[in-house]
């Protein structure tokens, strides 16, 4: 076990070596000069240079390289160009927001996703099912903001049943919608695959022996078929955390979600790249990190997962 | 009686005839009625695309400021200038609120800021109603009094043309690294597992924006960003078929007679993957459609005045806002919707109908 603990950590500091690298090669093709980005473009030519000396930007680019990996280790990705305020910090202050944001309509969506998918694999080939799995397919056709826009435009303002518009600190309310609209996606995948496989367990033979030794059809589906069934849901459900984080993006541009999202919008429409870049890294940091405790929770539970 | 005979002979030879893996899955295939929906659907949209000029009853870009933000259904009333520019099709309309009185050689009538004016009869063209035009607005106007409608039609081409394209430009390389993963495995499989898995580790909408904001806002642009970012699950597929290809006879015999690796790749192997393939880029169709309205919806796809679903919705937005002219917003949110629930469907059909385990 400690074994394959280690040998994922270091896979994981791999791909996040990887993803660092990714990240600078984006800053580095932007066109234009951060310098003069960061002073804009009446500065004068001695301090655009000496803001170039300071970034390391008229270094060799293995030296610009070396040192933005070791900053990133050291929990240093640099100064926003709108607010010169540090990036990491300015994240953090917004990771509380998108992670009860992202939480929620995950726990939501699992919830509600697995009991679409019991219902369906159980009623299988009926109206329910067929309604189901085309409201599934609905759901995963939907682009996130389009279907943020909808909701605001039918609870929000013509039913005026949820406020569109704000964070929690105002009352419980303001969760509703956002959650809602980000939980929709991953609801529809988790049905799905839960209904697939629940129906592959279904015609297995322990499951027939346990009909046929008269158990009743609560204890079939719950204890012998979904127990067998919910492996795949579970690695979906996790790769879904990883989706919420592109999810909350417009959703919270779209109800005004004080989170990751919107400070990513907001850096993209000002074209502040140190921001921007920061944003992106730290999902895809976030979603290493959870893939790496994934695989360790999911080995402890799955002993056909292999150690070695 | 002997022709007959024959006839009967023929469709036995027809029915031993053997048959390829795309005859019977096209058969499953036409048996699945959402599959087919979902092919008819699609079928229309690309129709839509391809005549959008026939069918569009307003050039897509044609402004009429007056008519700014109508409601569906709109009227509009308006004179037509005559075509002096023969070089130009556009046509030009002068929106009016009523005719006043028509005298020998010219008319008058009241215009939006309620100036009576005169206009020459040689100057507009005589229509089917007399000298004035009812313009139908079915789906409403924009905020710069364009036709929403014509403005959908066209914006199906950005939506098709993005998701074709960059989706093809995925499956062409995730072709290529899958295929040389999986064919030399050990080191090299290593190598391009790794790049899967960085790539795969972003947000896939979170990558393409960051790659589009480096690259800079276009249809090409957009093309790249997609397509850079969407070949990582055709990869997967690809590599994880020739794992398991690798070990069958067929692929044992090719090396016995001595085929270089080229042609056992692209005559025995690629061939067997096509399946998968083809539901994963289906599925990545869909995705890159919906990626390409994000885009547009952030300004960061095709530029205006080009009509694109995304930028018509990110502008109808404000109005949801305000809380008038909602129809806006919610056309083309539909009509993203319907484009990708079709591909959806018809990829659902397809991944049963070339699931070679399944009976005829």
């Amino acid at each position: 076990m400690s074994a394959f603990v280690i040998r994922n950590f270091f896979y994981s500091i791999v791909i996040i070596i990887g993803v660092l690298t990714v990240t600078f090669c984006l800053l580095y093709i932007i066109p234009g000069d951060p310098a003069r980005m960061m002073l804009g473009q009446r500065a004068d030519v001695a301090s655009v240079e000496s803001v170039r000396e300071e970034l390391g930007l008229n270094k060799p680019i293995y030296i610009q390289y070396f040192k933005f990996m070791t900053n990133a280790f050291q929990g240093d990705l640099g100064r926003s160009y709108a607010t010169n305020r540090e990036v990491v910090k300015t994240i953090l202050d917004k990771l509380p927001a998108t992670a009860l944001l992202s939480f929620s309509a995950l726990f939501i969506s699992s919830i509600l996703g697995i009991l679409i998918g019991i219902i369906s694999a159980v009623k299988q080939y009926t109206w329910l099912d067929n309604f189901s799995m085309v409201f599934a397919l609905i759901g995963i056709s939907f682009p996130s903001f389009a279907f943020g826009l909808i909701m605001a435009l039918v609870f929000g303002h013509l039913l005026k049943w949820f406020p569109i518009s704000g964070y929690v600190n105002d009352g419980l309310q303001y969760l509703v919608l956002p959650m809602l609209t980000l939980a929709l996606r991953p609801m529809a995948i988790t049905a799905r695959i839960t209904r697939s496989s629940m129906m592959d367990v279904m015609s297995q033979d322990y499951v027939r022996t346990a009909k046929a030794k008269g158990l009743s059809s609560g204890k079939v589906i719950f204890k012998h078929t979904l127990r067998n069934a919910l492996n795949p849901v579970v690695t979906t459900i996790s790769a879904s955390l990883a989706a919420t984080l592109g999810g909350v993006l417009f959703i919270e541009y779209i109800f005004n979600w004080p989170g990751i999202g919107l400070l990513a919008i907001d850096a993209i429409f000002k074209l502040d790249f140190p921001m921007i870049q920061g944003t992106v890294l730290f999902s895809a940091i976030v979603f290493v990190v959870i893939n790496f405790f994934v695989d360790i929770v999911y080995a402890m539970l799955d002993p056909k997962v292999k150690l070695s | 009686m002997e022709a007959e005979t024959a006839v009967v002979a023929d469709s036995i030879l027809q029915e031993d005839k053997s048959r390829s893996l795309w005859h019977y899955s096209w058969k499953r295939l036409k048996r699945n009625k959402l599959a087919m929906a979902g092919l008819v659907t699609l079928t229309i949209l690309i129709i839509v695309a391809l005549t959008a000029p026939i069918i569009a009853p307003f050039d897509p870009n044609q402004q009429i400021l007056e008519y700014s933000a109508k409601e569906i259904f709109f009227k509009g009333t308006v004179l037509v200038k005559k075509d002096t520019d023969p070089e130009s099709d556009e046509t030009s309309y002068i929106p009016v609120k009523r005719l006043i009185s028509e005298s020998g050689s010219s008319v008058t009538y009241l215009d939006f800021s309620d100036e009576e004016l005169t206009i020459n009869k040689d100057e507009i063209e005589e229509t089917s109603e007399g000298w004035t035009k009812t313009l139908n607005y079915y789906l409403g106007t924009d905020r710069f009094g364009r036709d929403v409608l014509s403005r959908l039609i066209y914006g199906s081409r950005v939506s098709l043309t993005v998701g074709l394209v960059s989706e093809s430009i995925a499956i062409f390389i995730g072709l290529i690294l899958g295929s040389i993963a999986g064919f030399f495995r050990g080191k090299t499989d290593a190598a391009v597992m790794w790049l899967v898995n960085v790539i795969f580790a972003f947000p896939a909408i979170l990558l393409i924006i960051a790659l589009s904001v480096v690259l800079g806002k276009g249809l090409w642009q957009a093309f790249i960003a997609i397509g850079l970012t969407g070949w990582v699950d055709i990869a997967r597929i690809v590599r994880g078929q020739f794992f398991s290809l690798r070990e069958t006879e067929f692929v044992e015999a090719t090396k016995a007679i001595g085929f270089n690796s080229a042609r056992v790749i692209t005559r025995h192997i690629l061939p067997n993957c096509m399946g998968p393939v083809i539901v994963t880029g289906t599925v990545g169709l869909a995705s890159a459609i919906i990626f390409e309205a994000s885009l547009s919806f952030l300004g960061l796809g095709v530029q205006p005045p080009t009509a694109s679903w995304g930028q018509m919705i990110f502008d109808g937005y404000k109005y949801i806002v305000v809380g008038t002219n909602w129809g806006l917003a919610v056309f083309p949110s539909l009509a993203i919707m319907i484009t990708v629930f079709a591909v959806n469907l018809l990829g659902d059909g397809l991944r049963d109908a070339l699931d070679p385990k399944l009976k005829r």
